[in-house]
């Protein structure tokens, strides 16, 4: 194994993902269970933590091994270690936070199949050392975590008029004056809103729109 | 030394073997370590379920408005008799309160196979005893009896318990769903007390004591069925569906003779 690689700094390895690489928002990866799990805040928070424990260890786990691994069955190897953390995860989570695991249900279970841990230790742990793999599983869970609670805080906030389960705005249902949006609190909503943070944040920052795949300017169009 | 080559079929193997050692080690001892703790999380969310439906509100924590209000008994599910104590003894049943019935459906000797044609919960067989759980009022006075039932609906066995009025054992006083895997949104909706809000004061049998209890597409609101008749979930038509059937082979085949000796007197709670 040649170590000529450049390895890149903690910084560049835990800031990226946070906004300039963000997983969800630019690399459009962990979809799926960032819709389903975002009509309340805390089930996102918990669902945010469990994904960064995941694939912070996953990555540093990997990284460790990363000269022994097999190239031929690599992608089981890595499967092997991200599903024995996720059950971790589900056990701890049902011995103390079991209403909280019954509201996740399958979502913790479906961590294994989250694109995000996979694919960074794919792409980034598999090359480099434990410390700037252990910055990077952080960086991107933070930044997945991220997106989930701003999805979650709107979703919370205006349809069920509460913020980690705390009235904010009195629901008319108890008396108060809020009418709940009950669009928000469907699943769709959440992709509507992924869609708006995406169109936010690329508008931003101008850098982060991909170039054009094709020429709108050209004259024989 | 002997040097592994990481690449070639031997290795591989060894290595992966490895591997999957490590890691099915720290599971299951993961697995081992966390049981007592999760045995109490579950023991705490069936406090939690049985007080939703007791009609008690919580005052103070689970556990002292749990043994406040609520006796557990054990329930002979074909005599429809209460097991008294010493019975319980001579049995040598330590955990009333907990009695596994889940667990205890398939075991030789405490369970009995219903008949395929009966077996609308699509359960195969079911425990002899069941837990019951009596909810008293600050006097002791039985208010509501609480029952457990499950069945089979769409992907999973939906386990709830249902209250019901000691008096004339026929009016459902309260239904909560407990443990479930239905399509979260859709079947899942099962758990939503707006929901089980709809079952509150519907009665089980007519005067004629036929089954009439039902949750249906069609639901009377206005006619013969108002009694009877629960809206079943938009969305969810084979949960509803199979909710209602365990609904039915629990409470008009498994549990009859107790709420028939309930309605007739038979059974004095309240002495």
């Amino acid at each position: 194994m040649s170590n000529t690689v450049k390895v890149p700094t903690w910084k560049e390895s835990f800031l990226e993902p946070i906004i300039a690489n963000n997983p969800v928002m630019i690399q459009i990866l962990g979809i799926c269970s960032s819709l389903a799990v975002t009509s309340s805040m805390k089930t996102a928070f918990v669902m945010g933590l469990s994904v960064t424990f995941v694939a912070t260890v996953a990555n540093v786990a990997v990284s460790l091994v990363r000269n022994y691994v097999p190239n031929s069955v690599r992608i089981i190897a890595q499967m092997t270690i991200i599903a024995s953390l996720v059950i971790l995860v589900d056990q701890l989570l049902k011995a103390f936070a079991f209403d909280l695991s019954k509201q996740l249900s399958v979502y913790v279970g479906l961590i294994i199949t989250n694109c995000i841990v996979m694919g960074r230790t794919e792409g980034f742990a598999l090359k480099y050392p434990p410390l700037p793999s252990l910055f990077d599983g952080l960086g991107n869970g933070l930044g997945y975590m991220l997106v989930l609670c701003v999805v979650a805080t709107i979703r919370e906030l205006f349809g069920s008029g509460t913020w980690f389960g705390l009235t904010v705005f009195q629901s008319v249902n108890n008396g108060g004056w809020y009418v709940p949006c009950g669009f928000l609190v469907m699943p769709p909503c959440a992709f509507f809103l992924l869609g708006m943070l995406i169109w936010a944040i690329k508008t931003m920052r101008k850098d982060l729109q991909e170039p054009n795949e094709y020429d709108t300017h050209r004259e024989d169009y | 030394m002997f040097k592994l080559n990481k690449d070639s079929v031997f290795g591989t193997l060894v290595i992966i073997s490895c591997f999957c050692l490590v890691c099915s080690v720290l599971v299951s001892s993961a697995v081992v370590v966390l049981e007592p703790y999760k045995a109490a999380a579950v023991a705490n969310n069936r406090q939690i379920n049985i007080l939703n439906v007791s009609g008690f509100e919580l005052k103070g924590s689970v556990a002292k408005t749990y043994a406040a209000h609520i006796e557990p008994r054990l329930l002979d599910v074909e005599k429809g008799v209460l097991l008294t104590a010493d019975e319980v003894k001579a049995q040598n049943i330590k955990d009333v309160d907990g009695y596994d019935f889940a667990a205890l459906s398939k075991k030789p000797g405490v369970s009995v196979k219903i008949e395929k044609a009966k077996d609308t919960a699509g359960i195969g067989s079911r425990a002899k005893l069941m837990p019951v759980y009596l909810s008293k009022d600050d006097a002791g006075k039985v208010q509501r009896v609480i029952l457990p039932f499950y069945g089979q609906a769409l992907w999973s066995t939906v386990y709830g318990y249902v209250a019901i009025d000691p008096v004339d054992g026929n009016t459902v006083k309260g239904v909560t769903f407990y443990q479930h895997g239905e399509t979260p949104g859709l079947g899942g909706e099962i758990e939503n007390p707006r929901w089980q809000a709809l079952w509150v004061n519907k009665k089980i049998n007519n005067e004629s004591g036929e089954y009439k209890f039902r949750i249906s597409k069609n639901a009377d609101h206005t006619g013969a069925g108002k009694d009877f008749d629960v809206d079943a979930l938009s969305g969810a038509t084979l949960t509803s569906r199979g909710v209602n059937d365990f609904t039915a082979y629990w409470l008009s085949d498994a549990y009859k003779p107790f709420l028939e000796k309930l309605g007739k007197g038979e059974i004095k709670l309240n002495e």
